[in-house]
């Protein structure tokens, strides 16, 4: 009974307190994100909107005084890192309870979480205000699709003659004749005949009929290939 | 003490005053005098005694503390009639009782500024003070018997400390100005040095006196004065120990630039005794236009514009692009051919690094720094995407600087001259943001062909401090030079203004496209001023006279509380047959009750790329481009909210008003009510740009469901009508319209992390890239806020359906994310910025940003990236490595087929 009391003369003793107000202590603890001051830098604990505030000391600790009874937002102000925000009820003289709080949520009810007083808070996050510029590099160059189907078109290309060689004739006159058919079709594209090409297209029936006229010079230079292959296995 | 019985005081140092204890073994201690009347001895951060006076400062203000071994003299000033009385108090310095207290009689006229304390360690402390024009001089005993006594000379009218009290020197002035510095001996005060000729004099300035020490902690004293023959610095430095106990007089003289620097203002210095008989200064001075200068004898180290922390109107100007050299359009066929032979040896090096350039791609790209490629002589000229260009700040001292804004040079800086009114001390401040660029760079007189380029010109509004009476400056941004006075003689000089009116109210720029830009100044009376005052600007002004409506904050006399007024332009015939114009009010702004005018807030210009938002469906919402809007913000009045405070049990609750007002009918378009802060002010941030509004501000509120305290971004979009596809075109329709409040409002708050002291949006050349919201905010960064987060038709609690997603909406969520990647400040710490400036480089896609206060901080953004430029990342070492793979692909398959074919040939 005797220190609310005394409480109560201090406070009525005092000419320019309005209210009775009390001082916030509290503690930065180090972490691996923030392992000092050095690291921290200047920092700043602020109540509310700002008015209210106390600057953070070398060994981590701040107080903020003059604090009035009521419910209070606890945020650090630090450029480079970042704090999770507190919500401080100030009952009484005696009685603070300290909150975690996430921002953007309502305030009340308030969380079950009760923290300890004085209150301890921690770095959460180092601000990371760069995007690593792409570098070039030949490997992942190489690597990209796109790349890889040029390097496997160029090794076709170099690599088709040893293959058909090897072909058996008649997959090889196949394919001749699909080839011819196709230059054939890619004629009346570029030359924008689409008679030609729909003719082409949609009519299998007279591609059948012209098949003989088309495979006359189709055979005679398969049979240049086979000559040559018969050359090849004279050698 | 708990900081609530702290007393405010004014300067802020008096009654506050902390001397070392004596017994210093290890452990800090100190005596500390605070709130004027209490003092606390503190031993290893604890109180061991404190003290207070009996009055409680009522009556005495103490402001000084002198320890020695026996007792501590509290010294101070009791107040009496029409002048003060000298008090000292003496206390035990082990338990802080004490000992004895005495009214010194005496009257001291002017304060803090007439009494010195001499605190010699070797003697005993002595007071002196100046009393009706005559030196007194005390020395203090624990039991303060000792009577006041005067020097022999009775003469001397005036004291300087120039901060020697601890080696017994001060100096003091006869009445004649004539300096001499002081010591006490033995009881008795004597001149040891007269400075010659430091009298009152046409060629000379006032003296400054200023004290210092050397290495080895000898005491010198030095006098600073302007010689208006030498125009010159002289310093001049006396050593009282030296040259063999007869003291050691030096001078020197050193060229301070008074045209570039103002006057100096404070003089502090340090000296060095290599030899006997040789003293070598080194001083430091701040001047009238804020910088800091360290001079070693008559040469100069350093400077720093301190002044550019004051900055009040600040205008972004672009940079002509380089031209060729005046030389090569005049020379002969022969001269030419022999240039051109001439440049020919560099050849290889040109081949050599287009070589590199071609292979690596290291053309201009939009990240290279702007500072690399920077003319290091001459006039500055335009970078390829214009990012370089010309930032002309005005400050509060009078200074105007043009500042190069690739790399922070202040490329040059002028004095603004007084003006025909000159009188002593005055200066020029110029009207916050009243900085006008008249005549860009596209702004051409006659055949662009002959002249080249145009030469930018701006024009300020300054108001001359002291008196009434505001002057004009005209000027060439890019150097600095006068434009009204043809003179070039007078570069060096201070920059001249032409008087305008006697109190300006206001100040405006039209811009009439290409028929050129006058400005307009409104002074107390309603009557308009124009600059250029000539017969096209009056005509071009007459033109332009029925869409000018400007809206005045206009204190009311009666209530005591400000109104906003809407004026429009009337012109008529004066006696000269000129026409005159003057401004006439046409609609007064009614405001609820207890709500006074904080400041008006006009909309962002600039040109607008679309005048709707087509959705999702295929409707388009037609925006609302009211160019007349301005916004306006109220706070509690001051009256109300003293009688809102008192009766706080009442409902009344003061609110702070954002209202968004046309200005030529005074019709409110759109308002809202945000809470007051604890301590009763408004501190609303708000900018509109097009038909966008934002606002930030702070929301105490937390009792009620659902509510937090903490910080808030609002955004509002205004649309035409009352759906989508409903079109009213506002942006050519007549205030006058009854359907111009036909509008619908789109609204979303948001919660920000930090309180915000400027806010202002991007702007780009056209108008086409999104505007982006940059901030500074109170964790002393910049960061800038995406248009797409803060767009207010965000869905809520909902996923965004496909045609959404066509719209790039996002979900809504209640936090704007603290996305350090958008801080573009990023690891700088740009403290107390008040305002912040953007300006369109020449790409579309990029604007340069400009954050002055405390720091100043320059970037460039590009909200919607740069999408006219190449890609950073584009791999040009790519493109070039396939395509010479190819080439070599080729060269070697080549010869192969070749040989393949033949043997066909021959072979078949």
């Amino acid at each position: 009974m005797a220190r609310p009391t005394v409480l109560f003369l201090l406070c009525s003793s005092l000419l320019f307190a309005v209210t009775c107000a009390l001082e916030l202590n509290g503690k930065i603890s180090w972490n691996d994100v923030c392992p000092d001051y050095k690291q921290l830098g200047r920092a700043r604990v602020v109540l509310d909107d700002g008015d209210l505030s106390g600057s953070v000391v070398k060994d981590g600790s701040f107080s903020i005084s003059n604090v009035s009874v009521g419910t209070h937002v606890l945020s650090v102000l630090a450029h480079d890192h970042w704090f999770d925000q507190l919500r401080i009820d100030v009952i009484d003289k005696t009685t603070i309870e300290v909150r975690p709080y996430v921002v953007g949520t309502p305030l009340n009810p308030p969380s079950q979480v009760l923290l300890a007083y004085p209150i301890t808070v921690e770095a959460k996050g180092k601000y990371n205000y760069f995007v690593p510029p792409e570098s070039f590099n030949l490997m992942g160059m190489l690597g990209s699709p796109m790349m890889l189907i040029m390097i496997l078109g160029g090794a076709m290309v170099l690599g088709l003659p040893y293959l058909m060689k090897n072909m058996d004739p008649e997959a090889l006159a196949e394919l001749k004749d699909q080839q011819a058919k196709m230059s054939q079709m890619q004629n009346a594209m570029t030359s924008g005949d689409f008679r030609g090409l729909s003719a082409l297209m949609a009519a299998p029936e007279d591609n059948r009929q012209n098949q003989p006229a088309t495979q006359s010079p189709s055979t005679g230079k398969a049979q240049g290939g086979k000559g040559r292959s018969n050359k090849h296995k004279k050698h | 003490h708990p900081p609530q019985v702290g007393l405010l005081a004014e300067p802020h140092h008096l009654g506050t005053y902390i001397a070392f204890g004596n017994e210093t073994n290890g452990s800090p201690d100190f005596f500390v005098l605070t709130n004027g009347h209490t003092v606390n001895h503190i031993v290893n951060g604890k109180v061991k005694w404190s003290w207070t006076s009996e009055d409680k400062g009522s009556l005495v203000t103490y402001s000084n503390l002198i320890t020695t071994s026996q007792s501590i003299y509290v010294i101070g000033l009791a107040k009496s009639f029409a002048s003060y009385t000298l008090h000292v108090t003496t206390l035990s310095p082990v338990t802080g009782e004490v000992i004895s207290t005495s009214h010194i009689p005496s009257s001291i006229s002017n304060g803090l500024t007439d009494f010195i304390v001499l605190d010699q360690a070797a003697s005993r402390p002595h007071i002196v003070w100046v009393e009706n024009n005559n030196l007194q001089f005390l020395e203090l005993s624990p039991t303060l018997q000792k009577k006041p006594s005067f020097p022999k000379d009775k003469l001397f009218t005036k004291i300087s400390d120039v901060g020697l009290g601890t080696r017994g020197l001060f100096v003091a002035l006869k009445e004649d100005g004539t300096g001499h510095i002081m010591a006490i001996n033995s009881g008795f005060m004597e001149s040891i040095k007269e400075f010659e000729s430091s009298a009152h004099s046409e060629s000379a300035t006032e003296s400054l006196y200023a004290g210092g020490l050397d290495k080895n902690e000898t005491p010198y004293v030095a006098r600073v004065y302007w010689s208006h023959a030498l125009r010159l610095v002289s310093v001049e430095l006396y050593a009282p120990y030296h040259g063999g106990g007869q003291g050691l007089l030096s001078g020197f003289s050193f060229a301070f630039d008074t045209y570039q620097h103002g006057v100096v203002s404070h003089v502090t210095f340090d000296a060095a005794n290599p030899q006997p008989y040789q003293v070598i200064g080194r001083i430091a001075i701040t001047t009238s236009t804020g910088s800091i200068q360290l001079w070693q004898q008559d040469t100069r180290q350093w400077t720093r514009e301190e002044g550019l922390a004051d900055i009040n109107a600040v205008q972004f100007v672009e940079l002509p692009e380089k031209l060729a050299d005046k030389s090569e359009r005049s020379e002969g066929s022969f001269g030419r051919f022999e240039r051109q032979l001439r440049d020919a040896k560099d050849f290889p090096k040109y081949l050599m690094r287009f070589v590199k350039r071609f292979a690596t791609g290291a053309y201009e790209s939009v990240t290279s720094p702007a500072s690399a490629h920077a003319a290091t002589t001459g006039i500055p000229s335009r970078d390829t995407f214009g990012f370089r260009q010309l930032i002309v700040a005005a400050t509060t001292h009078g200074k105007v600087y043009g500042i190069d804004s690739s790399n922070g040079k202040i490329i040059w800086s002028r004095i603004l001259g007084l003006g025909s009114k000159a009188e002593d001390g005055a200066k020029i401040v110029p009207i916050e943001k009243k900085l006008f660029v008249v005549k860009t760079v596209g702004d051409v007189d006659g055949n662009a062909e002959v002249s080249g380029p145009g030469v930018p010109e701006v024009v300020l509004v300054g108001k001359r401090g002291a008196t009434t009476g505001n002057l004009l400056y005209h000027f060439n941004a890019l150097t600095g030079e006068d434009v009204m006075s043809s003179k070039k003689s007078s570069n060096l000089r201070l920059l001249q203004g032409t008087e305008v009116a006697d109190s300006v109210i206001d100040a405006y720029c039209l811009n009439a496209e290409d028929k050129g830009k006058v400005v307009v100044v409104l002074d107390s009376e309603m009557k308009v001023h124009l600059y250029p005052d000539t017969t096209t600007s009056r005509a071009l002004f007459s033109s332009y006279i029925s869409s000018f409506a400007v809206p005045i904050r206009l204190s009311d006399a009666t209530q005591g509380q400000y109104r906003v007024v809407g004026h429009q332009i009337t012109a008529s015939t004066g006696l000269s047959k000129k026409p005159e114009f003057s401004a006439y009010p046409t609609w007064t702004l009614s405001l609820p009750e207890g709500e006074d005018i904080q400041s008006i807030v006009p909309s962002t210009g600039g040109p607008v790329a679309s005048i709707g938002k087509v959705l999702g469906n295929r409707t388009t919402l037609y925006k609302y481009l009211n160019q007349r809007m301005f916004i306006l913000l109220t706070e509690p009045h001051s009256r109300s909210s003293v009688v809102a405070s008192s009766a706080s049990s009442s409902n009344h609750k003061t609110v702070c008003g954002l209202y968004l007002v046309d200005s030529l009918k005074g019709s409110i378009v759109y308002k809202t009510k945000l809470p007051v802060s604890s301590t009763g002010s408004c501190d609303v941030k708000a900018v509109l740009t097009e038909n966008w509004l934002v606002y930030h501000y702070y929301d105490d509120e937390y009792r009620g469901t659902g509510q937090a305290k903490g910080y808030r971004i609002v955004s509002v979009e205004l649309y035409e009508g009352k759906q989508p596809d409903d079109k009213i075109r506002s942006s050519d329709m007549t205030s006058y319209s009854d359907k111009n409040l036909d509008i619908t409002a789109y609204a979303q708050s948001f919660v920000y992390l930090h309180g915000v002291t400027a806010i202002a949006t991007t702007s780009t050349k056209f108008g086409i890239t999104s505007k982006d919201i940059i901030v500074a905010n109170t964790n002393n960064k910049i960061q800038s806020l995406s248009r797409r987060l803060l767009n207010p038709r965000r869905p809520i609690g909902r996923k965004p359906t496909t045609e959404e997603i066509e719209e790039q909406l996002v979900q809504y969520d209640p936090l704007l994310p603290d996305d350090p990647r958008r801080v573009i400040s990023h690891r700088y710490v740009v403290a107390n910025t008040r305002q912040i400036i953007t300006s369109p480089a020449l790409l579309e896609s990029t604007s340069l940003v400009f954050a002055y206060g405390l720091d100043l901080f320059l970037t460039r953004v590009a909200p919607s990236s740069t999408f006219d430029v190449l890609n950073e990342n584009f791999n040009k070492m790519q493109l070039v490595l396939t395509v010479s793979g190819l080439a070599v692909a080729i060269l070697i398959t080549k010869p192969m087929v070749h040989r393949k074919r033949l043997k066909e040939k021959w072979y078949q």
